[in-house]
């Protein structure tokens, strides 16, 4: 077996110029694999990111009513529930608490959401109300770091409204405009500022206030709506919600489970990575298999003496193997270093109108051992055909010619 | 122990739906040590009957034993062992592996089975090309060697696993006629001192008249 590799090793050497080309054709194919990986897999890292770092990780609401009279006592079933009666958290400070002491938790921001109108002379617009903490006006979203116009101090009893909102409404800082909420409170409010964070519904719909004048404006003086807490790990999500739920009697929810699309998009995009990796292998095996068979074709009169001289089909079928594993083995070898090196530079060296990467390429992410075993294990399947065709060469013909 | 023996031995070839016979019935006796020439007229049968007395073409019907033992229902892996490890080839057209050196030419029958070129194996590989007296070629490539050359490398690849039998095949037809001679003289003193049978096929009645007996093909029969 180990001659055999010599002699694989000997015919590949004999022809520099083919088995160069074909190991710079494996190479460019394994180069394409690393590429469509790390940006697939990097952009699947980008998306999570950007997702993850403008929403809450981990979300508590009241439980649902509809679960408490829904019991098997029909005493309860028959109990009306009143519509004025808002869901909120009473008890929030405790569950706060609780929350707070959880590992890899890095923020729990209480508030008080609710729905209303911004009117602007003839124009009005739906808008989703955010009651928080001043001070915690960073802790979910960036919202300083988004300031277009104005400032992001809710200390003063203003608003911050998002980009497109006040494009709709003409609406600028330092403006005051008309609030009304779903309790049909109106109250006239100035606009802090106005931020962009680059999410069209929050752009659009989503209007922060300070709790203490929400409290009023929703008509929710001691209890909260929701809590929604911030983790250094957005992938431990399922794991925290699933530990706040045995200890608290709410209703708990993931990031994940709000946003399947994500998922979804993910997953179909993985798919069509899929795809071009396979067919950059395709590539591969038939270019080792035509070429070898070109090889055996070629080398006919010498497999023909070697098998008259007694050498068993077995070794001359391993002679064309090792040919394919190590063109297949180079090829991946070389394919990965210049992948990287692309990737790198493609992730480093060139940069967008933002001073960030132009394509979020995760250089580390480019399946470089997938790759490498992919291509050794086709190479040595794309070999069997021209090494059978060899192996099965009936001496006294290939002798003759 | 008789070397090789042949009975009733007949080769058909089919080519469309015409079966052509070429060998009708050889008998043929082979002893230890024995150098034999083969002669005939052009096309009647003396390479054929060389493949099928040398394990590499199955015969259409008869019986072969070689060293005493039959040599039919024998598997591919089996005929080769045999080859490898009995026989000895030399071909018209040297067939060296021209990517190799002459060394390692000589060396092939014996590293294949051996996984590599031992240093017994390249010591005897030396010792054979020295005595065909290319002890100055040791590590040329082959295809950088003439004619002559490359036939005496191909002599000593077909003694490299000490074969009881050498069957050759017009040695010395593509070489001129000093080369052919010396050819000749090498197989001879080969013969004298190991006492290597040689099967000899050939044109040429000078050839002929060097080997111990002849044995004439004439029409796929022996005259
Ligand atoms: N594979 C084959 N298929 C069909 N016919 C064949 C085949 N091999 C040989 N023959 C025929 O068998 C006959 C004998 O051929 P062979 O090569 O044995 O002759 P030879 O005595 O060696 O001739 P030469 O002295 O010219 O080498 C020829 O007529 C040839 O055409
Ligand atoms: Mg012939």
């Amino acid at each position: 077996m180990l001659f055999a590799l010599r002699v694989a090793f000997r015919y590949l050497t004999a022809n520099r110029v083919q088995s160069g080309l074909l190991i710079g054709g494996v190479a460019l194919s394994v180069i394409v694999f690393v590429f469509m990986t790390a940006l697939i897999r990097g952009l699947a890292l980008f998306l999570t990111v950007q997702t993850t770092g403008q929403i809450a990780h981990v979300e508590m609401e009241p439980p649902r009513r509809i679960a408490e009279v829904m019991g098997p006592d029909a005493r309860f079933a028959a109990q009306p529930i009143s519509t004025f009666q808002r869901q909120q958290i009473r008890n929030w400070q405790l569950m706060v608490d609780q929350a707070e002491q959880l590992d890899h938790v890095v923020a729990v921001v209480p508030e008080v959401n609710g729905n209303g109108f911004l009117v602007r002379g003839t124009a009005v617009a739906p808008i989703a109300l955010q009651g928080i903490d001043p001070s915690q006006i960073d802790a979910i979203i960036p919202l300083s770091k988004s300031i277009i116009d104005g400032s992001a101090d809710l200390s003063t009893g203003g608003l911050l409204i998002g980009a497109e909102l006040a494009e709709d409404l003409g609406l600028r800082a330092g403006v005051p405009v008309i609030l009304r909420s779903d309790r049909g409170i109106e109250r006239l409010i100035p606009v802090t500022g106005i931020f962009r964070i680059g999410l069209s519904n929050v752009d659009r719909r989503v209007a922060y206030l300070s709790i203490a004048v929400a409290r009023p404006l929703l008509a929710l003086p001691n209890g909260v709506t929701s809590v929604s807490i911030k983790l250094d790990d957005p992938a431990l999500a399922p794991l925290i919600a699933e530990q706040l739920k045995r200890q608290l009697p709410l209703k708990v929810t993931a990031w994940q489970e709000k946003n399947r699309n994500l998922e979804t998009a993910l997953e179909s995009q993985g798919r069509t990575g899929n795809f071009i990796q396979a067919f950059a292998l395709i590539a591969i095996m038939i270019s080792i298999a035509s070429a070898l068979l070109l090889t055996s074709v070629r080398r006919r009169g010498e497999i023909g003496i070697m098998r008259s001289f007694g050498i068993s089909r077995g070794f001359v079928a391993s002679v064309f193997v090792f040919q394919g594993v190590i063109i297949g083995l180079a090829g991946s070898l070389i394919g990965s270093a210049l992948g990287y090196r692309l990737c790198l530079f493609l992730s480093e060296g060139i940069t967008g109108p933002d001073g960030g990467p132009l394509l979020p390429i995760a250089p580390a992410e480019g399946g470089y051992v997938l790759v490498i075993v992919l291509t050794v294990v086709g190479s040595a399947i794309s070999a069997i055909l021209p090494a059978q065709a060899a192996a099965r060469l009936d001496p006294v013909e290939a002798i003759q010619q | 122990m008789t070397l090789l023996k042949a009975e009733g031995i007949t080769k058909s070839f089919r080519t469309g739906d015409i079966d052509t016979l070429v060998l009708k019935g050889v008998n043929l006796v082979l002893e230890p040590g024995e150098m034999v020439a083969l002669s005939g007229p052009s096309g009647s049968g003396k390479s054929t009957l060389l493949n099928i007395l040398g394990l590499l073409m199955q015969p259409s019907d008869g019986a072969l034993s070689f060293m005493d033992k039959p040599m039919s229902g024998l598997t591919d892996k089996q005929l080769s062992a045999i080859r490898n490890t009995h026989y000895g080839f030399v071909f018209q057209f040297h067939h060296l592996l021209p990517d190799f050196t002459a060394m390692e030419n000589v060396a092939f029958p014996a590293a294949a089975p051996a996984g590599g070129i031992s240093a017994e194996i390249r010591d005897r590989a030396k010792m054979l090309l020295g005595r065909v007296d290319l002890t100055d070629r040791i590590d040329f490539a082959a295809m950088r060697l003439s004619g002559g050359q490359k036939q005496r490398v191909a002599i000593a690849r077909a003694l490299m696993n000490k074969p009881e039998l050498v069957l050759a095949d017009e040695p010395t037809g593509s070489l001129d006629r000093e080369n052919s001679a010396r050819v000749m003289a090498l197989l001879r003193e080969i013969n004298h001192e190991d006492r290597t049978s040689f099967l000899i096929s050939t044109h040429d009645p000078e050839i002929a008249k060097c080997c111990d007996r002849q044995i004439n093909v004439v029409d796929g029969r022996i005259a």
